[in-house]
């Protein structure tokens, strides 16, 4: 396939593209790391990728209603990174440690 | 021709990429926290080349500052030093979950690129439209008009989740214990 000079000029695909690279990486770091906080930091890495395609798709339908939900989306992973990080100490005053995997002694 | 904005896309693009990687791949979780710093700050220069001026300044405050502060300054409360299996183990999982992120990000390659590759790049906004302030004063209107119950709503879940994060630091007892 020859390269062509117009591809790379950026519009909407590219800024796509970079959206679903940075979900993939959050998503793999949520799967395969074990320790909360680093999952929890992830989580925030997914957010901020579909905040990215908000944005870009707000500014391609050249409307301000995506930047309301990125600002609606900004404010539900603050409160979550807040709650996650309270668990994450109440695991930590418990088990001195926080992997993962203490979580599933949580019932009760 | 590239054009400048498209270099500042590329540059920022990479950088957040890079990054990203670096908050999955590091072992020490401080500086998967440093990583997750820039990124947010490069993020924050994207939105700037989408002309979405306030959100980024947004970003800047509520991710890069306070989500990021909170997450080191939980890090310095654990002594975290001890920590040593960073990954989850298990060949055939670890081989299914890579082979699972991979599929998925096949399948959104493959749907960008048959449905947004043929799309003409940006068209450039009015002048109006360009100046910050009025497009900061078109978002606030929005904001305060026609999703004003979303907005309400969105206060009453962060007071919720105050009260929610400070009940759950208070709580000692349980009913099992480390040993």
């Amino acid at each position: 396939m020859p390269i062509n000079p117009e591809a790379w000029k950026v519009g909407l695909d590219h800024y796509l593209y970079l959206s679903s690279l940075l979900f993939i990486f959050g998503m793999l770091g949520v799967l395969m790391r074990r320790n909360v906080i680093v999952i929890l930091m992830c989580i925030e890495l997914m957010l901020n990728a579909v905040n990215i395609s908000f944005i870009a798709f707000s500014r391609y339908a050249e409307s301000t209603n995506g930047q309301v939900m990125v600002f609606f989306v900004m404010t539900i992973a603050a409160a979550e990174a807040a709650v996650g990080l309270a668990l994450a100490v109440t695991v930590f005053k418990k088990f001195k440690e926080v992997n993962i995997r203490f979580f599933e002694h949580l019932k009760g | 021709m590239l054009s400048s904005a498209d270099f500042l896309f590329y540059f920022l693009g990479l950088v957040s990429l890079v990054f990203g990687l670096g908050v999955v791949l590091f072992r020490n979780p401080i500086y998967s926290a440093l990583c997750l710093v820039i990124t947010m700050i490069s993020v924050a220069g994207i939105f700037g080349t989408l002309d979405a001026w306030f959100i980024a300044g947004v970003q800047l405050i509520v991710y890069a500052g306070a989500v990021t502060v909170l997450f080191v300054m939980v890090l310095m409360l654990f002594d975290l030093k001890h920590e040593m299996k960073t990954f989850s183990k298990g060949v055939i999982g670890n081989g299914v979950k890579l082979a699972a992120s991979g599929v998925l990000l096949g399948m959104l390659g493959t749907y960008i690129w048959a449905t947004y590759a043929t799309e003409p790049t940006f068209k450039p906004l009015p002048a109006a439209a360009t100046s910050s302030i009025k497009a900061t004063k078109d978002l606030a209107t929005s904001l305060f008009t026609t999703y004003i119950f979303s907005f309400e709503v969105i206060g009453i879940l962060l007071l919720v989740i105050a009260v929610g994060a400070v009940t759950l630091s208070r709580i000692t007892g349980g009913t099992h214990h480390a040993d």
